[in-house]
C-alpha cells in the first residue's frame, strides 16, 4: 500500500512540476498535460464504473455533450454568467444520468454496451439536425475563458493547475467511495448480483447511485472540455471521439483508476508526437487499440500482473 | 393526406434499407454471439467500392456483386485474423471491431475525401410509379429495395429454419463441441456465417449508396441506425430487424417530415420506451 502511496505522490509531485521542466512548454502545456487532464476525467468516469460494476458504457460523452453544450449555448448566446450556467448544466448533465441509467442498467455486458453507445450517437444525430438549437455541424464557437477570483483562465498554465485540482479531487472522491460499504457492496453487486439480492440488498438504487456519479464526473469533463477547447460541435460527440475515449481507457488499464490518466496522457503524447509524422493518426490509434486489446486486454497498468502470471504459468509448467 | 401516403412511403422503404443493413448484423450475433461494431465502416465501405465499379462500368449490378463479394470477403478476414480467438469474449471483441471501424474509417477518409457521393440508378428501375387513390408517383427504385428486404428476409428465414444447412448452423450455435463430434467441421460454418452477414452489409451498402448520398460520418450514422433497429426488435432475430426497422424508418420519417428540429429525440424517446417494457427488444430472448 505504501508503494503505491509513493508512487501516486511522485506522478502528482511530476504533475505540478511539469509546466515548468517540459520542453517548449506553450505547446506541451496546452495539448499534452491539459488535454490529457480532461480526456483522464472523462475516462475516469468510464473506469469507475468498469471497476465498481464491470460496466463498460460509451454514455459518457453524452453527459459530457450535454453538459457542454448548455454551458456553451447559454454563454455564447444568452449572456449567462459562468457561475450560473456552469452549476445548473452540470446538475442537468447529472439528471440526465439517471434517465439513462434507470434504462440501461436493465442490461448487462454488451446490450449495456450498445444501448450506452446508441445513447450517445443519438446525441450526435440531435446535434447535427436541431440548427436552431445547437447550429448543426458548425457548432458553438469561440467560448469565452472564465476569469475566477481575478484569475484568467485563458492563460494555457492557469487552465492546466485548475484542470489538475480537479482531477485529484475527483480521483481521490472516487478512492474514497470504493474504500466506503457502499464502494464493497458495488464490487459484490459486479461479482455475483443474485448473491447479493439474496443477502438482501436491493441493487438497483446501488447501481444508480454509482451510474449517477459517473455520469456526474462526465458532466464535470464536459464543462472542462469547452473550456479547453473553446468551441463545441457534434463531432465533440461523434462515434470517433467516443472509440478515442474507449482506446484511452483500454489502452490505460479499464479494471484500474489511474489507468484512465495513464491512458489519456499517453494518447495525448502519443497523437501530439505522430502528428508531426503522418495525418493517419486516428488509423494509428486503431492499430494500437487492437494490438494492446489482443496481447495486453488488462491494459498498461495491468502488464506487470500479467508478466506475472505468464512467468508463474511458465514456471508451474515446467 | 397526399404528405401523409408520401412520407409513409418514404418510410417504409427506408425501413426496408435498414432491414438489409441490419440483417447482416443481427445473423451474425444471433448464430455466434459476435457483435459487430465495424457495421457502419463496413456499409460505407460496401458504398464506395460499389460506386466506383458502377462509375466505371455503368452498370449497377456489377457495382453491387462487387461490393457484396468485397465485403463478403473482407468480414471474413477479420473474423479469421483478429476476432477468431477471442469469439467467447463478446466485449473484447465488440472493442476490437469498434478499432477495425476507426482504421477503416480512416482509410476511406484518405482515398475518397470528405466529399459525398451517390451512385446512379439503373436505367432500368429509374422510372416512377402512379400511386393509386392520390396524383402522385413515386419512384420505383425505392419500391425495389423494399422488394428486396423482403425477398431477403424471406431467404433468411427459409435458409435458417428450413434448410439442412440451418440445421447445422442453429445446432453448431447451440452446443459447438457436439456437432463437432458429429464430423461437422464447425469452424468453417462460423466463416460461412461471418461471410455471409457481410455479404448482407455489403449488399446493403451497394443499395444504399444509390437511394441515398453517402460519405464521411455514414459509417456512424448507419451503425446508429443498426443498433436503433436491433436494440428495438431485439438482438440476433430477424423477425425483430423487421419490427425495429419498421418502427424506426415510419417513425424516423414522420418525425423528420413534422418535427424536423427534434426528430432524433423523437426516434431516441420511442426506444427508451421500448426498453423500459421490454429491456431484450420487442423479440429478444431473455439471457
Amino acid at each position: 500500500m505504501t508503494r503505491t502511496r509513493i508512487l501516486l505522490a511522485s506522478v502528482i509531485g511530476f504533475a505540478l512540476v511539469f509546466p515548468y521542466v517540459t520542453p517548449d512548454p506553450d505547446f506541451w502545456v496546452s495539448s499534452g498535460g491539459s488535454r490529457a487532464l480532461w480526456l483522464g476525467v472523462t475516462a475516469l468516469s468510464m473506469s469507475f464504473l468498469n471497476r465498481n460494476l464491470g460496466l463498460m458504457s460509451l454514455g459518457q460523452l453524452f453527459f459530457a455533450g450535454v453538459t457542454g453544450y448548455i454551458v456553451a449555448i447559454s454563454s455564447v448566446y444568452h449572456q449567462v454568467k459562468f457561475g450560473v450556467s456552469v452549476p445548473l448544466a452540470i446538475l442537468a448533465g447529472t439528471l440526465s444520468g439517471v434517465i439513462i441509467g434507470y434504462i440501461a442498467l436493465k442490461t448487462k455486458g454488451v446490450y449495456f454496451f450498445m444501448l450506452t453507445l446508441a445513447v450517445t450517437l443519438g446525441l450526435y444525430s440531435f446535434a447535427n439536425q436541431a440548427q436552431e438549437i445547437t447550429h448543426g455541424h458548425t457548432g458553438i464557437n469561440s467560448i469565452p475563458s472564465p476569469i475566477i477570483a481575478g484569475v484568467d483562465f485563458s492563460n494555457t498554465k492557469s487552465l492546466y493547475y485548475l484542470f489538475l485540482a480537479i482531477a485529484v479531487a475527483l480521483f481521490v472522491v472516487c478512492k474514497f467511495l470504493e474504500s466506503t460499504s457502499f464502494g464493497i457492496a458495488l464490487k459484490g453487486v459486479r461479482d455475483n448480483e443474485d448473491r447479493m439480492i439474496s443477502l438482501g440488498y436491493r441493487t438497483m438504487p446501488l447501481k444508480m447511485i454509482a451510474f449517477v456519479f459517473s455520469s456526474l464526473i462526465a458532466s464535470i469533463s464536459g464543462v472542462m472540455g469547452v473550456f479547453y477547447v473553446t468551441n463545441i460541435s457534434p463531432d465533440s460527440v461523434g462515434l470517433l471521439r467516443s472509440i478515442d475515449l474507449l482506446v484511452i481507457v483500454v489502452v490505460g488499464g479499464a479494471t484500474y483508476l489511474g489507468g484512465a490518466f495513464v491512458g489519456a496522457a499517453l494518447i495525448a503524447v502519443f497523437e501530439a508526437i505522430i502528428q508531426d509524422y503522418t495525418q493517419y493518426y486516428v488509423a494509428a490509434t486503431g492499430v494500437l487499440f487492437i494490438v494492446v486489446l489482443m496481447l495486453a486486454p488488462q491494459g498498461l497498468m495491468g502488464i506487470t500482473a500479467q508478466i506475472r502470471t505468464y512467468r508463474a504459468n511458465k514456471a508451474g509448467a515446467s | 393526406m397526399t404528405q401523409v401516403i408520401f412520407t409513409f412511403l418514404n418510410g417504409i422503404t427506408l425501413a426496408g434499407l435498414y432491414f438489409l443493413v441490419a440483417s447482416g448484423l443481427t445473423l451474425i450475433f444471433g448464430l455466434m454471439r459476435v457483435i459487430n461494431l465495424a457495421h457502419g465502416a463496413f456499409y460505407l465501405l460496401a458504398g464506395y467500392v460499389s460506386w466506383t465499379i458502377a462509375d466505371k462500368t455503368h452498370n449497377w449490378l456489377y457495382g453491387a456483386l462487387v461490393g457484396s463479394l468485397t465485403l463478403g470477403v473482407f468480414g471474413t478476414l477479420v473474423y479469421v485474423l483478429l476476432l477468431r480467438k477471442f469469439q467467447y469474449e463478446e466485449l473484447r471483441v465488440a472493442l476490437i471491431t469498434l478499432g477495425v471501424s476507426l482504421v477503416l474509417a480512416q482509410a476511406m477518409l484518405a482515398i475518397f475525401g470528405g466529399e459525398y457521393y451517390q451512385t446512379n440508378i439503373p436505367k432500368q428501375l429509374s422510372h416512377a410509379i402512379p400511386i393509386p387513390g392520390i396524383q402522385l408517383s413515386y419512384p420505383f427504385f425505392r419500391i425495389f429495395v423494399l422488394i428486396l428486404a423482403i425477398l431477403v428476409a424471406a431467404g433468411l428465414w427459409i435458409f435458417i429454419s428450413k434448410t439442412r444447412y440451418g440445421a447445422i448452423i442453429r445446432a453448431g450455435v447451440d452446443d459447438t463441441d457436439m456437432v463437432s463430434a458429429l464430423g461437422i467441421n464447425v469452424q468453417a460454418v462460423f466463416i460461412w456465417i461471418f461471410f455471409l452477414g457481410s455479404l448482407l452489409v455489403g449488399f446493403a451498402g451497394a443499395v444504399g449508396a444509390t437511394t441515398n448520398s453517402f460519405g464521411m460520418g455514414s459509417d456512424g450514422d448507419y451503425l446508429l441506425f443498426s443498433l436503433q433497429v436491433v436494440i428495438i426488435g431485439g438482438l440476433g432475430s430477424i423477425g425483430g430487424v423487421a419490427i425495429g426497422s419498421f418502427l424506426v424508418g415510419v417513425i424516423g420519417q414522420f418525425a423528420v417530415g413534422y418535427f424536423p428540429t427534434y426528430a432524433g429525440i423523437i426516434t431516441f424517446t420511442m426506444l427508451i420506451l421500448v426498453l423500459a417494457f421490454r429491456p431484450q427488444g420487442i423479440l429478444g430472448r431473455r439471457e
